[in-house]
């Protein structure tokens, strides 16, 4: 088990090394320079050169990357040409924004998908099957933004009942004080014991997550249903059924294990997909997120914004990856780590 | 499913909002504060800078009440050569960290500014030196004459802020910190999120009982939600109005949407260097080919004017005798005949900002017009640095280059030296126009604007007419900037010298 952890993360520094070294070289042989965007209404010639100096944008590439990777071991990440903040604060930032919108959809996914997806299989081609069925895949196939327009303009526009865009209001954030401790906006109003600020939070939550939910909870009932309905074929179950085991039982304790491992797979890279930022969402909804770093990097040709998001996507990736297979081996035994 | 809905809205109901007695205004703006440093500030920071901080001098576009509403000076003289400015400086003020204004503060300011640099600090290059001979005196001297009252009204670069402040450095200030004199400070700033407003107690204006006392500044990227915000009452002004909903915008009772002038304008830009446009007849054909009717009622939705030369027309300076320039795709026809370039030469290149719609649309118009006269056009879109780069290259350049421009500080010699005089190193003379008879009417324009204002404009009348002879671009909207606001707030004041809402000067109905 060590050795076999030993080996992963050496594994995983070499493609580190090597989606940073693409990334580097991409961002820099691309047309356009950031510079100019970078000084704002109409930089001097001169303002640009000292600003290109001090960037070392001068150097030959090999060169800068150099300087990067001597940054990174430091765990300096640069500074982002946009909002001229570091950029490991703005990441730490738009993390927590992000982490907490995705956490949350991906739980409410798991925990109404699941059961859905299980209603669905065991009353196969009945009226609640073909709802399920019909529902799931509308919310995958509709477009992201359209529900997100939908729900804000029902859920804002006519009953007013959830706020539009944001985090948090941004007057009550500013009568009920708290610290970003987290970057997670209901643990840090909790720990500060800000109710109306945490009472705020929620509510600007919901559409958000509710759009990711309605957009990624087809994969996991899809999967749950097609894998139940062929473990409820197997001979096991008919002989569980035979010896009077319920219904109930049947499902939730033997069927549904077998489903476990391809839900972990799906489950673990739609949760890395949608910590990438889910763009659209976080556009749409004002979410200071990862999403709209990694865009406003790239149309930016903000170069150490987008090293650093590149960077943070590739570890969760990574990351996301082993935890699974770890998972693998915890939920079935029988599959032995290699 | 049912059940979990039917709990999770019941916890939401049950979740009661608490709002604060407060005047607030909420104002939708579509992009965060980048640089808080007012000495490097040079983007869309005005908003903030111009509510917070003061210069010396405001512009005042009402030209009856005199050109400048004094801010932090009250009285200002210049010598006879135009090369001394002495300025009275407002007994009294202090800075919203206590610190008290004065010449030497201001000094302060204007030399850190200075030094460092960078944004637009380049509008006090002829700055020999800034001193403080009294408490509230202060002398600008400069090396060359120059207009010191209107940079000192500049939008950028020209901010007294608190030099116990400055002391801290920029990377103080991009914590979201802010010290001038301004009717409003800086409570709080969550990036990407909003920038808390309150009022200045201490004002040196003083306050009163309707006028706001907190104003929230709310980065709300996308026009639909903007809107929405708008209609719901969640925000006072929104910055982002998306032409076709004025009508529904003023539909709404307690909502009004309008355009306000502005000093940005759009030309196309013609290589005067570069073959066939080097050809004077075969550029002035260009602008007969241009739709400027169409282009501003249809691409502009009619939020636009037909330009009249290079300088908008609400800028002091401008020239309104050279008229508009008529859409005559026959008499284009003639003069690319006259211009002897050869048919088959009869092609031209067209770069512009690819995501920018109003481009495309006035290009693609334009593209058929010339279609019809034989006239090839070659639309090269793309991104602004990148066109940008290539057009600085005479090599690389295209026969025709987007531009849209607006002056860092109130005044015509932006346009006329910043875009068409003769540059060593090409930055923004995309014409790549070089005309000693012009370069001297600009440079004595520049010089006299602080000395005899009304002989620069006539240097700068007769500079913007050899412009239009020469054709050297195709100079088609004066744009119009819209807003919309509830109809509650009063007192909105447009001043196209500053990019900004004055919130100060709003109160509730």
């Amino acid at each position: 088990m060590k050795i076999y952890l030993i080996q992963r993360l050496a594994q995983m520094l070499v493609i580190l090394l090597g989606v940073l070294m693409l990334t580097f070289v991409l961002s820099r042989i691309l047309p356009g320079s950031p510079v100019e965007m970078m000084l704002g209404h109409r930089p001097s010639p001169e303002q640009i050169e000292a600003v290109r100096t001090e960037l070392g944008l001068d150097k030959p590439i090999a060169m800068q990357f150099m300087v990067y990777l001597k940054g990174l071991a430091q765990g300096d990440l640069g500074t982002s040409l946009h909002t001229g903040q570091p950029v490991t604060s703005d990441l730490f930032n738009r993390f927590g924004a992000t982490f907490e919108l995705t956490t949350i959809a991906l739980l409410l996914v798991v925990v109404m998908g699941i059961p859905l997806g299980v209603v669905s299989a065991v009353r196969q081609n009945t009226l609640s099957d073909h709802l399920v069925r019909s529902g799931s895949i509308a919310g995958m196939a509709l477009p992201v933004f359209l529900i997100a327009m939908l729900l804000q303009m029902l859920f804002y526009g006519q009953l007013g009942w959830f706020p539009l865009q944001g985090r948090i209001n941004a007057e009550i954030a500013l009568d009920y004080p708290f610290a970003q401790r987290t970057g997670l906006y209901l643990v840090d109003t909790l720990l500060a014991g800000q109710w109306p600020a945490f009472k705020s939070a929620v509510l600007h939550l919901v559409l958000p997550v509710f759009t990711l939910v309605m957009a990624s909870i087809a994969v996991v009932t899809r999967i749950t249903r097609n894998t139940m309905v062929e473990v409820l074929q197997q001979d096991h179950i008919r002989t569980l059924q035979a010896y009077g085991v319920s219904r109930r039982r049947i499902y939730y304790r033997y069927a549904l294990k077998a489903t476990l491992i391809p839900l972990l797979t799906v489950i673990g890279l739609a949760y890395g997909y949608m910590l990438g930022g889910s763009v659209v969402v976080e556009f749409i909804f004002d979410w200071p997120g990862m999403g709209g770093y990694a865009v406003g990097g790239i149309t930016r040709n903000d170069f150490p914004a987008v090293m650093g998001v590149t960077l943070l996507l590739a570890v969760i990736y990574l990351s996301m990856n082993l935890v699974i297979d770890l998972l693998y081996h915890l939920v079935d035994p029988r599959l032995e780590l290699p | 499913m049912r059940a979990c809905q039917i709990l999770l809205l019941g916890l939401i109901l049950s979740l009661s909002f608490t709002v604060t007695q407060a005047r607030t205004l909420t104002y939708a703006m579509y992009g965060d504060i980048k640089d808080w440093d007012p000495a490097i500030a040079f983007s869309l920071e005005v908003l903030m800078l111009a509510n917070v901080y003061e210069p010396l001098l405001w512009y005042n576009p009402n030209a009856q009440e005199g050109q400048f509403t004094p801010a932090l000076a009250t009285e200002w003289t210049v010598s006879d050569d135009g090369l001394r400015w002495t300025f009275q400086l407002r007994d009294g003020v202090r800075f919203h960290d206590g610190t008290p204004f004065t010449a030497e503060a201001a000094k302060a300011s204007l030399d850190r500014t200075r030094a460092m640099k960078q944004g637009a600090w380049y509008i006090w290059e002829s700055v020999q030196t800034i001193e403080a001979p009294a408490p509230l005196e202060l002398v600008i001297t400069t090396k060359t004459p120059q207009p010191i009252d209107l940079i000192a009204s500049s939008q950028y670069g020209s901010y007294i802020y608190s030099p116990t402040a400055a002391a801290k450095g920029s990377e103080w200030f991009n914590r979201g910190n802010a010290v001038g004199t301004g009717p409003y400070e800086v409570r709080q700033w969550s990036q990407n999120q909003q920038v808390v407003l309150e009022a200045n107690e201490h004002y040196w204006r003083g306050w009163d009982a309707n006028q706001y006392d907190r104003v929230i500044l709310r980065v709300v990227t996308e026009n639909a939600t903007q809107v929405q915000m708008l209609l719901s009452g969640e925000a006072d002004f929104i910055s982002l109005v998306p032409a076709d909903i004025v009508k529904r915008v003023n539909a709404e009772e307690g909502l009004s949407a309008y355009a306000v002038p502005s000093w940005k304008n759009s030309q196309f830009l013609i290589n005067t260097q570069k073959y066939p446009t080097d050809n004077k007849q075969f550029r002035q054909a260009l602008t007969h080919l241009w739709d400027y009717e169409t282009v501003v009622n249809q691409v502009y939705d009619g939020y636009a004017s037909v330009a009249v030369g290079p300088i908008p027309k609400t800028m002091w300076g401008h020239n309104n005798d050279l008229g508009t320039v008529a859409f005559d795709p026959l008499r284009a026809a003639e003069l690319l005949q006259a211009s002897g370039v050869p048919k088959s030469d009869w092609k031209v290149s067209m770069a512009y900002i690819g995501t920018d719609e109003a481009y495309k649309n006035a290009a693609l118009l334009f593209q058929a017009h010339a279609a019809q006269i034989g006239l090839e056009v070659e639309l090269l879109p793309g991104e602004w640095g990148v066109i940008w780069n290539r057009a600085k290259n005479l090599n690389t350049a295209p026969n025709l280059q987007s531009m849209t421009w607006w002056p860092t500080y109130p005044t015509p010699s932006d346009w006329l030296i910043g875009m068409f005089r003769t540059e060593q190193n090409t930055l923004f003379n995309l014409s790549h126009y070089t005309n000693p008879e012009y370069d001297r009417l600009v440079t004595k324009g520049a010089a006299l604007e602080g000395v005899d204002r009304e002989a620069a404009i006539e240097n700068y009348k007769q500079a913007q007419r050899i412009l239009t002879e020469d054709a050297v671009a195709i100079f088609y909207a004066d744009i119009q900037s819209r807003i919309a606001r509830a109809s509650k707030v009063g007192g909105v004041t447009e001043n196209p010298a500053y990019n900004a809402v004055f919130f100060y000067d709003l109160y509730e109905q």
